[in-house]
């Protein structure tokens, strides 16, 4: 302890601050996250603290009264509403139409926007616009277009012979055209975080693959495509949680109808929560949504473990 | 045929492909701006992009229908609010977290990735409480407040971190030898090196807050405090059934001038997003 | 007066100790300078007398204060960093006056002083230049400047000159000798080029994992090293050591210490001569000629290679058997701890 001795000593020295350089930086440090850290306090670790507390409570909206119901609420869930499994199939419906859709567009426009070309400048301009857009003015828009009468999308399937559906009243149809539209909607972000992971592969390995005689579709397949694999991955969790959360732009384009076939986890909860005040309930759910969303980011870094060994 | 012509052809093919595929990323936006000049008539006869009567009064009727200057200058200062505390407080904490070494910075950082996997709609029941608890109920506080201290605002401090790291320390080094403290290095040196970031960070916050939706619709109530998305969501007769010509001229006005903003910073924005999704 | 005084300073991150108990003096107005191999630590230590590092253990005073717990900028230290570290947002003035704008000096002083440096170092041109503007050369000498004008009682260097090439290091180099002798300030320096080692110190400190090998003036170093890795260390290139039963024939005419293992001779104390008994005896295995002399790897009888120092008109052929003879005084006895004897 000789160190601590001599630094007692110091710091009793003329021109040294009172707290030793240590303890000081560290106080500084801690007063730079404090912001952070007591934002974060309040708003994020007390709410997720909360959220099992609501969740295993009955909510009496007249007299405010919560009474504790134990796991009540996650055997309503899972074991007796039929509503919540309904709900779970068509998350999972939007999920599984919308990763592997957006993923295919976004790695196809990338491939074809990440080179240097006349007008790849307004391609990307243009496939990105719709990302800044509020979700809530792009599913108006849509909605209008995809009207069964006199919609723009139904006049042009008219134009070349089909006979589109009233889109956004048939359950199956509105569920396809959610997720389109979402997609069209969001791929531009996954196309950029393509085109920069394309943009950082050297091109030296295309070009001694094309010298060794390799197709276009040999190297992409050969190489492009297994150099991509931890962006893809990255890609792939992130769109499939995003597709989870996705909101507001079901709420303006369907409202989770017709006959709830576009009812999503994420409205479900809004609706159980924000409308019809089971509190308890929609906490559960909630809970379920975070149990999802945690399954999937477990499920990424395992993969990315596997594949880094 | 020549190695040349061939190429020349495949470009074409890929351009005319492209152009196709553009189709229902650009149509949105001009049928919305055709349809917020249309009469009610137009709207439910059959479409033509050029209105066949231009209706300008429809842009008034939208302000006389809702506040909607007020609405806009909600979503506006809000917005703006947002970005600048996120900016001092992202780039505050993102600079310790870079480049102090302190007790418990780890923790910390293992507590930001949790808040940034976990979505907000998980958060939001306990939040609304805690909210209404605070009386902030129908104000604005709470538009405020969550983005900044929720997964955007952690989005924000990584964003920050990252670059911090990439900042030679010996910079600030010489800071510190020329007298600086650590706030002045934070703030003379580290700052106005952090340009980029604190554009990008800037960028994405400001968009993120004035697109937010959840938030405004579950803690506001008086038309007066809307913001922007809640407001165009609004625009219905007293069937529910949307006014589509007020509707959608309100939307043109709420979306054109960001896209005549993108339109013009549109590298600087993407980067942004780039950005911000290779941390997330 | 400004020493420089360490007392068995140690400094540790985390688990691992980087110094392990350095003792050192340094005079008022002296140029030290800290050599040895890469990661010995000598960054470390001249972190840790400018304050940037906290010592973990042991008593750092400057100018008779133990300053410890002394933040840098108080320390009356004033640093030149490897990459120059110029704030890339402000002008050559607005650099170099930085310092003592922090320290609240007026404005009719700061430019005062900054001008002065400035003529010091014939910065005036550059004034109102951004560092991406100037040559590496210049950036190197407002790094410089920027450290005199605070009017510091030490300065401390950190391989300043190693971002530069050739011609140019050998001009700095003699600019910061001269520098040295205008202001007779303390200087300690860190450096892995032996010239200018050798060249600008008054004083070697030779580091060695974290301790002190030897301290001593170039020629002392030189002429005397204290333990083989010091006389392997300087000079260049680097001593040959050999089993004292190999060098037998060497050391004829000197007295061998009693406790003596190994034997060091200087490349450019080696001579060719006919091999005889009384000479090294070996064969030429590569000469590289590097103008104005010529390197000589001998392989000897016992297996070792040694080097040798050739600047004479004749040249050995490759293979040829020759033999190698040094002046008894320029031998070096090692015991088995590798001190010198
Ligand atoms: N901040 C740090 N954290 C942990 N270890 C460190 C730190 N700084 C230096 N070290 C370790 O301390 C040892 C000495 O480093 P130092 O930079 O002082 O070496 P050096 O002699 O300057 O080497 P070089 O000649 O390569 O510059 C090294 O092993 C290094 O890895
Ligand atoms: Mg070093």
């Amino acid at each position: 302890m000789a160190g601590t001795a001599s630094r007692d000593n110091a710091a009793r020295q003329p021109g040294a601050p009172w707290l030793t350089l240590k303890t000081r930086e560290m106080l500084e440090a801690w007063l730079f996250v404090s912001p952070t850290f007591i934002g974060f306090l309040i708003f994020f670790l007390g709410p997720l603290v909360a959220i099992f507390y609501y969740s295993m409570t009955e909510w009496n909206l007249l007299s405010q009264q919560a009474t504790f119901v134990g796991l009540r609420n996650f055997e309503n869930a899972l074991l007796e509403n039929p509503d919540f499994w309904h709900v779970v199939r068509n998350s999972v419906i939007f999920a599984l139409g919308l990763v592997p859709l957006n993923i295919a567009l976004a790695l196809s426009l990338a491939l074809a926007l990440s080179r240097p070309f006349f007008g790849v400048v307004f391609f990307r301009t243009v496939f990105f616009a719709p990302v800044v857009t509020s979700a809530i003015a792009w599913a108006i828009v849509w909605k209008f277009m995809l009207q069964g009468e006199g919609g723009a999308v139904n006049q042009m399937l008219a134009w070349i012979g089909i006979d589109g559906p009233n889109w956004l009243r048939e359950p199956n149809w509105a569920m396809a055209a959610v997720i389109v539209t979402r997609v069209i909607k969001m791929v531009g972000l996954n196309m950029i975080l393509y085109i920069a992971a394309l943009q950082s592969i050297p091109r030296d390995y295309e070009e001694a693959a094309t010298l060794e005689g390799a197709s276009r579709w040999q190297v992409f397949r050969m190489i492009t495509w297994p150099l991509l694999a931890p962006t893809t991955l990255v890609i792939m969790v992130l769109t499939t949680i995003g597709s989870f959360k996705v909101f507001d732009h079901i709420y303006q384009m369907t409202g989770g109808g017709p006959e709830n076939g576009t009812l999503v986890l994420a409205f479900y909860i809004y609706q159980q929560g924000f409308k019809f005040f089971n509190v308890g309930y929609a906490a559960a759910l909630a809970l379920i949504m975070f149990a999802i969303v945690m399954a999937l980011t477990l499920v990424q870094v395992m993969l990315r473990r596997r594949d880094m060994e | 045929m020549t190695p040349r012509r061939i190429e020349t052809l495949y470009r074409i093919c890929w351009t005319v492909a492209l152009l196709l595929l553009a189709v229902p990323f650009v149509f949105p936006f001009l049928w919305m701006i055709s349809g917020g000049f249309k009469s009610t008539t137009e709207i439910f006869g059959a479409p033509t992009l050029i209105p066949r009567v231009w209706r300008f009064e429809n842009f008034a009727e939208v302000f006389a229908y809702q506040p909607f200057a007020r609405q806009y200058f909600n979503s506006l200062y809000i917005a703006a609010t947002v970005t600048v505390l996120t900016l001092f407080i992202a780039s505050l904490a993102g600079y310790a977290l870079a480049r102090i070494r302190f007790a418990g910075a780890g923790l910390l950082m293992l507590f930001l990735v949790m808040a940034l996997m976990v979505p907000e709609e998980v958060t939001i029941i306990p939040n609304f409480f805690l909210i209404r608890a605070m009386g902030l109920i129908d104000t604005h506080w709470p538009l405020i407040l969550l983005p900044v201290f929720g997964p955007q605002g952690v989005v924000a401090t990584f964003l920050m971190r990252q670059f911090f790291l990439a900042l030679p320390r010996e910079l600030e080094e010489a800071g510190k030898m020329d007298g600086l403290s650590r706030f002045g290095v934070w703030r003379k040196i580290a700052l106005p090196m952090a340009r980029p970031a604190l554009a990008a960070v800037a960028i994405i916050t400001f968009l993120h807050s004035w697109n937010l939706f959840l938030e405004p619709l579950i803690f506001l109530s008086s038309l007066d405090k809307f913001t922007l998305p809640l407001a165009l969501s609004n625009f219905n007769d007293s069937y529910g059934l949307p006014l589509w010509n007020l509707q959608l001229a309100a939307t043109s006005l709420a979306v054109v001038p960001i896209l005549i903003i993108y339109l013009i910073a549109q590298r600087q924005i993407i980067e942004s997003f780039a950005l911000s999704g290779v941390k997330g | 007066m400004t020493k420089v005084l360490l007392k068995d300073i140690r400094k540790r991150f985390g688990t691992v100790e980087v110094i392990r108990g350095v003792d050192l003096e340094i005079e008022d107005g002296e140029f030290v300078v800290f050599v040895g191999p890469s990661g010995c630590g000598k960054s470390t230590l001249l972190r840790l007398i400018s304050g940037l590092e906290h010592i973990s253990e042991g008593e750092l005073s400057i100018g008779g204060r133990i300053v410890n717990e002394v933040p840098a900028a108080k320390r009356g230290v004033a640093m030149v960093f490897q990459s120059y570290a110029l704030y890339p947002h402000l002008t050559v003035r607005d650099n170099m006056g930085f310092g003592l704008k922090v320290r609240k000096v007026p404005a009719g002083e700061r430019a005062r002083r900054v001008s002065e440096a400035a003529s010091t170092l014939k910065l005036e041109p550059l004034l109102d230049r951004f560092p991406r503007q100037l040559s590496g050369g210049q950036r190197q000498r407002v790094a410089i400047g920027r450290a005199i004008v605070g009017n510091p009682d030490v300065f401390l260097f950190d391989e300043p000159l190693s971002n530069l090439d050739a011609e140019l290091r050998v001009h700095m180099r003699s600019e910061i000798a001269a520098l040295h002798q205008r202001l007779s300030t303390t200087m300690i320096y860190v450096t892995h080029d032996q010239i200018e080692a050798m060249t600008l110190a008054d004083k070697i400190v030779v580091l060695r994992e974290g301790k002190i090998e030897q301290v001593g003036t170039p020629r002392v170093l030189y002429k005397s090293p204290g333990t083989i890795f010091v006389a392997q260390f300087i000079g260049s290139p680097k001593m040959n050591i050999l089993p004292l039963a190999d060098g037998q024939p060497i050391s004829h005419g000197a007295s061998v210490p009693a406790t003596a293992v190994s034997v060091g001779i200087r490349p450019e104390h080696l001579s060719l001569v006919q091999p005889s008994a009384e000479t090294l005896r070996g064969k030429v295995r590569l000469a590289e000629y590097t103008g104005a002399v010529t390197l000589i790897h001998v392989e000897l009888d016992g297996g070792q290679t040694c080097l040798v120092i050739h600047n004479q008109g004749t040249m050995p052929e490759i293979s040829a058997e020759v033999g190698l003879k040094a002046a008894p005084e320029h031998l070096h006895f090692f015991d088995k701890e590798g001190c010198a004897v």
